[in-house]
């Protein structure tokens, strides 16, 4: 298999990142190509809009999109445990037996962020060889730390390829057997601030040890997707200043990675002509009320336009290398025609073109 | 449909620390500093703390008067700065984390980060007796498991500094009568939908409950009679348009419809008696400053 185009899209919360990933993944597909979309945080909006399911293989969407493919991949938080500790001790049935009596793991069960994004893209990468994946869009979690996901990874091979983890184990072992004195001083002081836990935060670390070599080849994975020199980084804001310093602060942040954003898209960013305002103005016998609502929908659309004007600017002037797309702020009722919608937008530009499809 | 006395439910009985949560995008921070101008309105003086670079609060709270302070809290040196009291010494604790097996640890744990910012909150709160302190908490994807962390981690330690800096945490901050949980939501069936989950999260797992319910952004019903008439356009050169009018119209008519069942659904799950209050905030087509926020929590200003 050929390495997929992974596509990247961050951004801050409430931008409609989720809806402009899904139409970017759409028109992409509409033009040939084989394409999974990835949520990383479980949006509804996504199982609205396109059918994407919860679970942790990816299936194909029931959506026209002539020669192409579309498939979506939704894993549930919620099970990101359990999943990892699936692939990662798939052959060891004993050390599962612990874990599952261990009581550091029984409490990290509920609130694990970090482990989540690692299992995401392990399945993103059996999904896309499972599917013979040409591009895979990835939806992050919608937050300034989203892009911290990319380097989670690392931290945690690190971890576990370091001395750190052996020093753990041992100091479990010394702790089980009471043998205070061969202890080192940091381990006097962890094993005094870790009660009666120290035994259960070593005892992890001890199952982690056997997995050491399966963890870094899963590893090598994520970052063969995210961190590759071919990724594309795309970032999504809407125009409020809120959405503007999100984007800023992601910027700087892929730069401290040595990575360059490839555009921006402002989503709802105006909205498409409506030619039927001006026609019903002219109309006569219309109530106060009737010219009033015309007029609030020219007010609005009104300080949209300044809204993105401003916040064009303001990205031309700190990030003038950067490509902006705007995309249209459209009003339905059902999800999936708002994504049809700004699909359109992404079909009309080069901005988020791929090569051509292999077929 | 729930009645929106928002004098009476928008700030009276808050506990001395306020949590300002909810997912990225909702108006979280416009919520927050609102509720911090209205207290130190109300009382004189309150803190309205954020988490990172301190421009959420820059750009919120251009006007600040006096008795309202700021206070940013960087969460990645919440750790060390939590950690002294754990290890017993600012000295003792930066001996422990430079430490080459734990640093990588603490870099990549889960939960520590979100415990060490817990700790600074029930620091910051300890610091500002009998002030409001209105935190406006950092966007999670992952829900409401930071707030968690404390109960958490008392459970696992069972005893010793860990264990204390944890049962402190629940003692002082997040416990009822000590800490009061804002959820900031929008107007859109599936955010809504997606918060209630979150709310019965936080009373079911956490055991706090929500004290309001905050649904941002609510789009004004149409002008009474605008439908009709449009409907009665339908003839003749202004047809086409008025079609097109109509089905606007009729978007944003059946879009705030499914927004009032949802809420209408939430008063009628409240479990056992147990009360969301509230509140409905106006959508307006810029976005609020604090203080204009401030005027709507504690006016009637949300219909």
């Amino acid at each position: 298999m050929s390495r997929p185009e992974v596509i990247v899209c961050a951004g801050g919360g409430g931008v409609g990142k989720t809806t402009a990933s899904a139409a970017l993944a759409l028109s992409l597909a509409r033009k040939g190509h084989r394409v999974l979309i990835v949520s990383i945080d479980p949006a509804r909006r996504l199982a609205d809009a396109m059918g994407v399911e919860l679970g942790t293989s990816a299936r194909a969407l029931s959506v026209d999109v002539g020669r192409g493919q579309l498939f979506g991949l939704m894993p549930d938080p919620d099970d990101a445990l359990r999943t990892f500790i699936e692939v990662l001790f798939e052959d060891e049935p004993d050390s599962v037996e612990r874990l599952l009596h261990n009581r550091l793991y029984l409490a990290l069960e509920a609130a694990v962020p970090g482990i989540h994004e690692i299992v995401t893209m392990t399945l993103t990468w059996r999904a896309s060889v499972e599917n013979d994946i040409e591009v895979v869009i990835i939806d992050t979690a919608p937050s300034r730390n989203a892009i911290d996901f990319i380097t989670y990874p690392k931290r945690l091979a690190k971890l576990l390829g370091g001395r750190a983890v052996g020093w753990m184990a041992a100091m479990g072992r010394r702790t089980h057997l009471g043998d205070d004195n061969k202890m080192g001083r940091v381990e006097k002081l962890l094993v005094r601030a870790l009660g009666p836990a120290a035994r259960d935060v070593a005892g992890l670390f001890a199952e982690m040890a056997r997995v050491r070599e399966r963890f870094i080849m899963l590893n090598e994975h994520t970052s063969e997707l995210l961190l590759h020199p071919d990724t594309r980084y795309f970032l999504v804001a809407s125009p409020t200043a809120a959405a503007r310093d999100d984007v800023d602060f992601l910027i700087r942040k892929l730069r401290s990675l040595k990575r360059e954003a490839r555009a921006i898209f402002l989503n709802s960013a105006f909205v498409l002509p409506r030619p039927w305002i001006e026609t019903l103005q002219s109309a006569e016998g219309v109530s106060g009320a009737f010219r009033e609502a015309l007029a609030d929908l020219q007010r609005e659309e009104a300080v949209r336009n300044a809204a993105t004007e401003r916040i064009s600017r303001s990205f031309a002037h700190k990030h003038p290398e950067l490509r902006r797309l705007l995309l249209p702020h459209v009003e339905a009722i059902e999800p999936r025609a708002i994504v049809h919608a700004i699909a359109d937008q992404f079909a009309g530009s080069a901005i988020a073109a791929l090569p051509n499809p292999r077929r | 449909m729930p009645t929106n006395d928002a004098k009476s439910v928008a700030y009276a009985p808050l506990a001395p620390a306020v949590f300002v949560t909810g997912k990225g995008g909702v108006g979280k921070t416009t919520v927050a500093a609102g509720l911090a101008l209205a207290a130190a309105e109300a009382e004189g003086e309150a803190v309205y703390v954020e988490f990172g670079d301190a421009a959420a609060g820059r750009r919120v709270l251009r006007d600040r008067p006096v008795g309202l302070e700021h206070v940013t809290l960087d969460p990645a040196h919440a750790v060390v700065r939590a950690a002294e009291p754990v290890f017993g010494s600012a000295a003792l604790a930066k001996l422990a984390l430079d430490n080459f097996a734990l640093r990588p640890v603490i870099r990549a744990a889960p939960a520590i980060r979100e415990l060490g910012v817990l700790e600074l909150a029930r620091r910051v709160v300890a610091e500002h007796p009998g002030k409001r302190v209105v935190f406006d908490m950092p966007a999670t994807g992952h829900s409401v498991a930071w707030l968690k962390v404390a109960r958490q981690g008392r459970e696992l330690f069972e005893r010793g500094p860990l264990y204390e800096v944890c049962s402190r945490i629940e003692r002082e901050l997040v416990s009822e009568g000590m800490a009061s949980i804002v959820v900031v939501t929008l107007p859109e069936r599936l955010v809504l939908l997606e918060t209630l989950g979150l709310c019965d999260t936080l009373e079911d797992e956490v055991g706090l409950r929500v004290d309001r319910l905050i649904v941002n952004r609510v789009p004004a019903a149409p002008p009474p009679g605008i439908l009709d008439e449009v409907v009665s356009l339908t003839d003749g050169e202004f047809a086409e348009a008025a079609k097109s009018f109509g089905d606007l119209l009729r978007i944003r008519d059946t879009v705030r419809e499914q927004v009032m069942h949802a809420l209408e659904d939430t008063v009628a799950r409240q479990p056992n008696g147990r009360d969301r209050p509230l509140t409905l905030l106006p959508l307006a087509t810029k976005a609020p400053s604090g203080a204009v926020a401030s005027a709507w929590l504690t006016d009637a200003g949300a219909t």
